[in-house]
C-alpha cells in the first residue's frame, strides 16, 4: 500500500499538536509496510527532500512569496502540493492508494487529485475553525469554513480524534456519524484501526 | 495523432459574463479554433441564466460555481475561485479520459488552476496574458499588489509558451517577468468586423437622436471608468473641446471613478452635454460606434486597445493615445490619430481635427475600416493560435513527461 499524507506542519517545522502526530503516524506507517510519502511546507530550514526512517519527504515552498493572509498564502501554495504529489504517483506508475489529509490547508489539492487521477482521500480532523476562531463568521472564517465543507463532502471518510469532534462535524457540517471513524491518538489499536480505515478507502480507486 | 487537437481555455470571464475584453476574446479565438479543427473546451464562471454546459459554435462550455460567499477581497476571491475551477475542470478531462492536449489560460485570474492542471495531467500550459499588475497600477505599490504581480510571474514561469496580443505587450512582459525572449509569442487580438458590416446602411438617425441633438456631434468613449483608461482625462477636456465645436460626450461603461467624473461634470454645468450610459447592450453600442463623429480611446494603459479596432471596423473615425498597443494599431495621419497620452491639449487638438476636418476624417476612416478587414482576421489568429497549440505539442513529445 502506498499512502501520501499531506500536512502543513511536519517536524523540524512544529506550529501546533499535529506536526508531531503526523510524523508518528507516517512512522507506524513504515513499520507496517506501508510506503509513506509525506507533502508538507518547506520554509528554507530543511532541504526539499529527505528520506530518513524510510519515510519519503516532500517539503514544497510557496512560488508566490508576498501575501495579504493565511488564506491567500494557503491557496497558492496547493498547486505546489499538486505538483510534489503528481510526482509521487507517476514515479510510482500511478499506484497511489489514498491520500490521508490532515486539516483544511491542502484540501483543494486532495480534492483536485481526486477528480483529476481517482485517488480517493481521507480527512483527518485535527481542529475546526468554529472552534479555532470562536464562531467568527467574517468572509475569512466563511472561506475556511468552505474548505472544510469541501474537504468533508469530498472525502471517503473522516478520522476525527474523539467522539466529541465526530458530533461537532455532524453538528456543522452535517457530515453522517457514519462517515467519521473515530481513532483516539492513546488508544492502544491506534495504528491498528487507521490502517484498517486505509484498507477500506483505497481497496480500489487507485488502481484503476 | 488521431483524435483531433484538443485544448481546455480557462477564463474567468466568458459571454454572457462580460467583464472586460477578455470575454469576447476567449469568445472568438475558441470559436474560429473549433472552425480550424480545434476541439476546445472552455471552463468558465458562471453566470445567471446561463447553463452550467452548453455547446456554442461547436464550442463545449462548463460555467463552474464561482465561490459566492462574501470574500475578504477581490483577490482572495480569485484563489477561492480558482478551487472549484480547478476541481471542475479535472473532472471534465478525467471524463475525457485525460485526452486532452493543452491547457490554455488567460490572465492571473486562472493562474492556479491551470497551474495545478498541468501538473496532476502532465499536460503542457499556455498562457495569454492580457494585461498586467504592474501596468494596470503604473508600479507596484502594496503587498496586495505584489501578490498579484507574484502570481503573474507563476503563471508565466510554468507555461510553455506566454501569448501576448501586441508587440508592446511583448516586451512589457518580458520586462516585468523576466523571460527569455523564445518563451513569447505574440498574436494579435482581432475583432469582428462582420456584426459592423451585417446593418450596413440602416437608418440610425432616429437612433440617434435619443442621444444628441442633430447639431451636435458625437464624441465616444467605451470602455471600464478607472484610472488606466484615461477617461479623466477626457472628462476634462469637454469645455475646451465645447469652445472650438458643438458636441455630446457618450461615456459607456462603468467603474469606480463614475461618480467622481459625474458630478465633476453637474458641477461645471455641462452635464447636458455628457451622458454616462453604464453598460450597454451589443447591438446598442454597435450603434453607438457607427454613429460616433469621433471615438476617443485616450488610455494611460493599453496593452491592445480592442475598442479602437471595434471603432475601426464601425468606421468611426478614431483619436488614440500613443501608448502601448494603441501605438500599433493606429498609424497617425493614415488609419486615425494619435495623441500624446494624458496631455489635454494634444487630446482636445485631436478631437477637434477630427471634427473639423472632413476630407481628412473620410480619409482616415476609410484607410481604418480597409486594415482592419486584412490584419485583425479571427480566422488568422485562431491559425496563428493553433500554430503555437502545434509547435509546444512538438517539443513536449520529446520530453519526459510524454
Amino acid at each position: 500500500m502506498r499512502v501520501i499524507i499531506f500536512s502543513w506542519e511536519y517536524p523540524p517545522r512544529i506550529v501546533g499538536q499535529l506536526a508531531d502526530y503526523v510524523k508518528e503516524l507516517a512512522r507506524q506507517l513504515v513499520k507496517n509496510n506501508v510506503k509513506t510519502h509525506v507533502v508538507t511546507y518547506h520554509d528554507y530550514l530543511t532541504g526539499g527532500y529527505d528520506n530518513s526512517e524510510g519515510i519519503k519527504t516532500y517539503r514544497v515552498t510557496n512560488p508566490v512569496r508576498t501575501h495579504i493572509g493565511v488564506l491567500t498564502w494557503v491557496l497558492t501554495l496547493n498547486q505546489e502540493v499538486e505538483r510534489a504529489a503528481a510526482d509521487v504517483y507517476y514515479n510510482a506508475s500511478k499506484q497511489v492508494d489514498l491520500i490521508d489529509a490532515h486539516d483544511w490547508h491542502f484540501v483543494p489539492a486532495a480534492v483536485t487529485l481526486k477528480k483529476a487521477l481517482n485517488v480517493p482521500f481521507v480527512y483527518s480532523v485535527e481542529s475546526l475553525e468554529e472552534h479555532r476562531s470562536h464562531g467568527a463568521n467574517s468572509p475569512f472564517n466563511m472561506a475556511i469554513k468552505s474548505i472544510e465543507w469541501l474537504g468533508m463532502y469530498e472525502a471517503e471518510k473522516l478520522i476525527a480524534k474523539s467522539e466529541w469532534m465526530r458530533n461537532e462535524a455532524y453538528r456543522l457540517y452535517k457530515v453522517p456519524l457514519d462517515k467519521t471513524m473515530v481513532v483516539p491518538v492513546k488508544s492502544t489499536s491506534w495504528i491498528k484501526n487507521i490502517l484498517e480505515i486505509y484498507q477500506n478507502v483505497g481497496g480500489g480507486a487507485g488502481f484503476k | 495523432m488521431t483524435r483531433e487537437l484538443t485544448a481546455v481555455m480557462l477564463t474567468w470571464e466568458f459571454p454572457p459574463r462580460i467583464i472586460g475584453g477578455i470575454s469576447p476574446h476567449v469568445y472568438y479565438l475558441a470559436k474560429s479554433l473549433a472552425e480550424n479543427g480545434v476541439k476546445v473546451y472552455v471552463v468558465t464562471c458562471d453566470f445567471p441564466g446561463a447553463p452550467q454546459h452548453e455547446v456554442v459554435n461547436g464550442v463545449e462550455v462548463f460555467r463552474i460555481d464561482s465561490y459566492k460567499n462574501p470574500s475578504p477581497d477581490f483577490a482572495t476571491w480569485v484563489y477561492l475561485m480558482n478551487v472549484n475551477m480547478q476541481k471542475e475542470a479535472a473532472a471534465l478531462v478525467n471524463s475525457l479520459g485525460g485526452n486532452v492536449d493543452v491547457f490554455h489560460a488567460h490572465d492571473w485570474l486562472v493562474a492556479n488552476a491551470g497551474i495545478g492542471l498541468k501538473h496532476v495531467f502532465r499536460k503542457p500550459l499556455l498562457a495569454t496574458m492580457h494585461s498586467t499588475e504592474i501596468g494596470r497600477r503604473n508600479g507596484i505599490h502594496f503587498d496586495y499588489e505584489r501578490m498579484i504581480h507574484e502570481t503573474e510571474a507563476w503563471l508565466t514561469y510554468e507555461s510553455w509558451r506566454v501569448i501576448c496580443c501586441s508587440d508592446y505587450m511583448v516586451s512589457h512582459v518580458r520586462w516585468a517577468f523576466g523571460l527569455p525572449g523564445d518563451k513569447l509569442v505574440m498574436i494579435s487580438n482581432g475583432v469582428n468586423a462582420g456584426v459592423y458590416a451585417k446593418a450596413e446602411g440602416e437608418d440610425l438617425s432616429q437612433f440617434r437622436s435619443k442621444f444628441a441633438l442633430p447639431d451636435e456631434k458625437i464624441v465616444l468613449f467605451v470602455g471600464r471608468l478607472v484610472y488606466e483608461k484615461g477617461i479623466h482625462v477626457l472628462v476634462n477636456v469637454v469645455p475646451k473641446v465645447l469652445e472650438k465645436v458643438n458636441a455630446k460626450f457618450i461615456i459607456v461603461g462603468n467603474g469606480y471613478m463614475r461618480e467622481q467624473l459625474s458630478s465633476l461634470v453637474r458641477n461645471i454645468g455641462l452635464a447636458h452635454k455628457v451622458l454616462f450610459t453604464g453598460f450597454v447592450d451589443d447591438e446598442t453600442l454597435r450603434k453607438l460606434q457607427k454613429c460616433a463623429d469621433v471615438s476617443v480611446v485616450p488610455s494611460l494603459f493599453e496593452p491592445f486597445g480592442i475598442v479602437a479596432l471595434e471603432a475601426m471596423a464601425a468606421r468611426s473615425p478614431v483619436v488614440v493615445s500613443d501608448t502601448g498597443g494603441l501605438s500599433e494599431i493606429v498609424e497617425h495621419d493614415v488609419t486615425g490619430v494619435k495623441v500624446y497620452p494624458d496631455n489635454p491639449d494634444s487630446l482636445v487638438w485631436g478631437i477637434t481635427k477630427v471634427l473639423l476636418d472632413e476630407t481628412y476624417t473620410n480619409q482616415i476612416k476609410a484607410n481604418a475600416y480597409k486594415k482592419v478587414q486584412e490584419k485583425y482576421d479571427w480566422n488568422k489568429i485562431a491559425q496563428q493560435t493553433k500554430g503555437v497549440y502545434e509547435a509546444v505539442l512538438s517539443e513536449y513529445s520529446k520530453s519526459s513527461w510524454a
